[in-house]
């Protein structure tokens, strides 16, 4: 149980990086080519270089078509993909100090009320997400570089917002039987 | 329809006392240890819930996009790419080719190796955007250093606690890019106008220890002087600092690329040099992905909050009302100004630097924005920026709560944090004086700026 939720969120984490990854390099890439366009269109290259600058044009160097569309809904899934591995370790920020002098089970029960309050609203986000997604399933809208369905992303936005809902209520229970019992099951940041 | 929340007193209230409420119940979440994005949000929710007289759909239509145009926003994806930056930077090796080029050339003076600490830190803030993940990655390289030439346990961890603080001021910087995004200025000049102010922290930080030492003896060693051309042939083994800082800034600033873009490339170009030092195998690689991931989502999460509350804020008219309320008392813009800085001092004490601007900018920045300081609007707004990163990161080294001399004092097990806590105040009296500076001469951050 404990294990399976632990690896579930790393994993969705890993894949939300290894996205990340790869709007790194496809953006640099884009960048690259944009840039080597432009300098071959250039008075110096078309004179210095002549044929060669124009070689290399023609093969198509240049920005990449559509990398701002990959990188905005890469991003939107990437974060939602961090989400479940952000609950599960506690890194959201909190303030502290007014609640230091509670006594270790008064702060546990809180704690508690707060995880279960936070999952309630993951889920109601997610929910609405969802109903989100549904208003561009089949209605055929496209992005404007790539032609490709607006729903798509949303699809891969929603699906790690559903990893992330296990997340939290696996993360909301632990934390009440962590104030019923006194035991420790999740880790810390 | 009427349910169990219209029975609360919010109900009957015109928008603006509401706006007012949701702000006082708001810090009462905070307060009771709410995170602070599920207290933005939940505020959020009410207020709306609450300023449409009960009726939930144009709340829940919101939901709808709202997360989702959020966390695919152009410009607020430099987030996660520049806090991958950091990650790859920690990584790359760099922070201890910085501190040793620092340190022959600065490290016989008297308590020169706390200045090369301090200076290497601040050439780590040129390629990390975060006060954190500096001061942790120079603390790992720089203390034992410290420690080993003779200098006293609580100069050391406060010494480089305030030298992290250099790594958000000296772009890039992540909070700099919020402020950015929220009052709609440009990130390019923001970074430049930080140049100064940036450097500036530095050399106060030298001047601080070099007047700490004086006053405390016995709290620094020495070590010899390194031979000239060994001092120059470390100097040439930070040039990668120096290539990704010029290429990802200077690029931004030229208009060769967007700032989004250019974090991407800062990304790829740390991550590179991390790479070919060899420290980027797969475990350090997974920690790197999963570290930017917790500090993405924590941060997205405040955003989104921060995003709905100060949606209801604006709706309810409070910052306007504040604004004209001020204007009304007359009071002197510099006196404005200095209230609402020693209001973010204060603060910093007890709330983290991002939470504090997401929540606080959107109010204080119109209340500025009205006042006359004899600058353009875009000047005020730059300057205004600067000055209050300055204030939030001072919040990083203040007792009780800076999360920077935590950090940096559970590396050191033989220091007290009491004694962290005493060195640190004359860096903090060091932040001061130099708020105060460019406070009286807004030409130091400006003259940059066309």
């Amino acid at each position: 149980m404990h294990q399976f939720n632990r690896t579930l969120a790393r994993i969705t984490a890993m894949i939300g990086g290894l996205v990340l990854i790869a709007i790194v390099v496809l953006t640099t890439l884009s960048i690259i080519g944009r840039s080597l366009n432009k300098f071959m269109h250039s008075d110096v290259a078309t004179s210095t270089l002549g044929g060669f600058a124009q070689w290399v044009i023609d093969l198509g160097v240049g920005e990449i078509n559509g990398s701002y569309e990959l990188l905005e809904a890469g991003v939107a899934f990437s974060i939602f993909a961090f989400f479940p591995i952000c609950q599960l370790y506690n890194a959201h920020a909190t303030v502290d100090v007014f609640t230091s002098g509670l006594s270790p089970r008064a702060l546990r029960v809180l704690r508690a009320f707060w995880e279960v309050v936070l999952s309630i609203t993951i889920l109601f986000i997610s929910w609405r997400l969802y109903e989100g997604m549904q208003r561009y399933v089949g209605n055929g809208e496209t992005t404007l570089f790539l032609q490709m369905p607006v729903w798509w992303s949303y699809a891969a936005s929603f699906a790690a917002a559903c990893v992330a809902c296990v997340t939290a209520i696996y993360c909301a229970v632990m934390r009440v039987t962590e104030a019923a019992t006194g035991r420790r099951y999740l880790p810390e940041a | 329809m009427s349910t169990l929340l219209d029975l609360l007193p919010f109900a009957d209230m015109s928008r603006l006392e509401l706006g007012f409420w949701s702000f006082a119940v708001l810090l009462g979440l905070i307060f009771l240890r709410a995170p602070i994005g599920l207290a933005m949000l939940l505020c959020g929710f009410g207020g709306w819930y609450f300023a449409m007289n009960g009726n939930p759909t144009p709340l829940l239509s919101k939901l709808k996009s709202e997360t989702y145009t959020t966390f695919s926003s152009y410009s607020l994806s430099i987030i996660p790419l520049f806090l991958l930056m950091g990650q790859f930077a920690t990584l790359s090796g760099m922070s201890t080719s910085l501190f040793k080029a620092a340190e022959s050339f600065l490290g016989h003076r008297r308590g020169g190796v706390a200045m090369a600490a301090v200076g290497a830190c601040a050439g780590f803030g040129a390629i990390c955007g975060s006060s954190l993940a500096t001061a942790a990655t120079m603390g790992k390289v720089a203390l034992p250093e410290l420690r080993r030439y003779g200098y006293s346990g609580g100069f050391s961890t406060a010494t480089l606690a305030a030298g992290g603080t250099l790594g958000i001021l000296i772009p890039p910087s992540v909070i700099l890019v919020i402020y950015a995004i929220i009052t709609e200025q440009n990130i390019a000049k923001l970074f430049l106008a930080a140049f100064i102010p940036g450097i500036l922290a530095a050399l106060g930080y030298i001047l601080t220890i070099s007047i700490y030492v004086r006053l405390f003896p016995g709290s620094a060693g020495t070590r010899p002087a390194v031979p000239m051309a060994e001092r120059w042939k470390a100097l040439g083994n930070t040039w990668p600092v120096l290539a990704i800082f010029g290429l990802v800034v200077g690029g931004i600033y030229a208009g060769w690329f967007t700032p989004t873009e250019g974090s991407a490339i800062g990304a790829a170009g740390t991550g590179l040099v991390a790479w070919m030092s060899g420290n980027l195998k797969w475990p350090a690689f997974k920690e790197s992905l999963l570290g930017t991931g917790k500090t993405t989502a924590m941060i997205f999460f405040i955003v989104l909050g921060a995003g709905f509350y100060n949606g209801f804020l604006a709706l309810s008219g409070v910052p306007q009302y504040l604004a004209d309320y001020v204007l009304e008392l007359g009071l002197s813009p510099w006196m404005v100004l200095a209230i609402i800085l020693t209001f973010y001092l204060i603060f910093g004490c007890v709330m983290d630097s991002l939470s504090m601007i997401l929540l606080t900018v959107p109010i204080f920045f119109p209340v500025i924005s009205a006042m006359d300081f004899g600058m353009s609007a875009e000047h005020v707004a730059i300057w205004f920026g600067i000055l209050v990163l300055i204030v939030v990161e001072v919040g990083l080294i203040t007792p009780p709560v800076g999360m920077n001399l935590f950090i940096i004092n559970a590396m050191d097990r033989e220091t007290r944090i009491t004694e962290t806590y005493k060195a640190v105040m004359f860096f903090v009296g060091s932040d001061i004086v130099r708020v105060i500076i460019l406070v009286a001469f807004p030409a130091i951050t400006l003259f940059l700026i066309p």
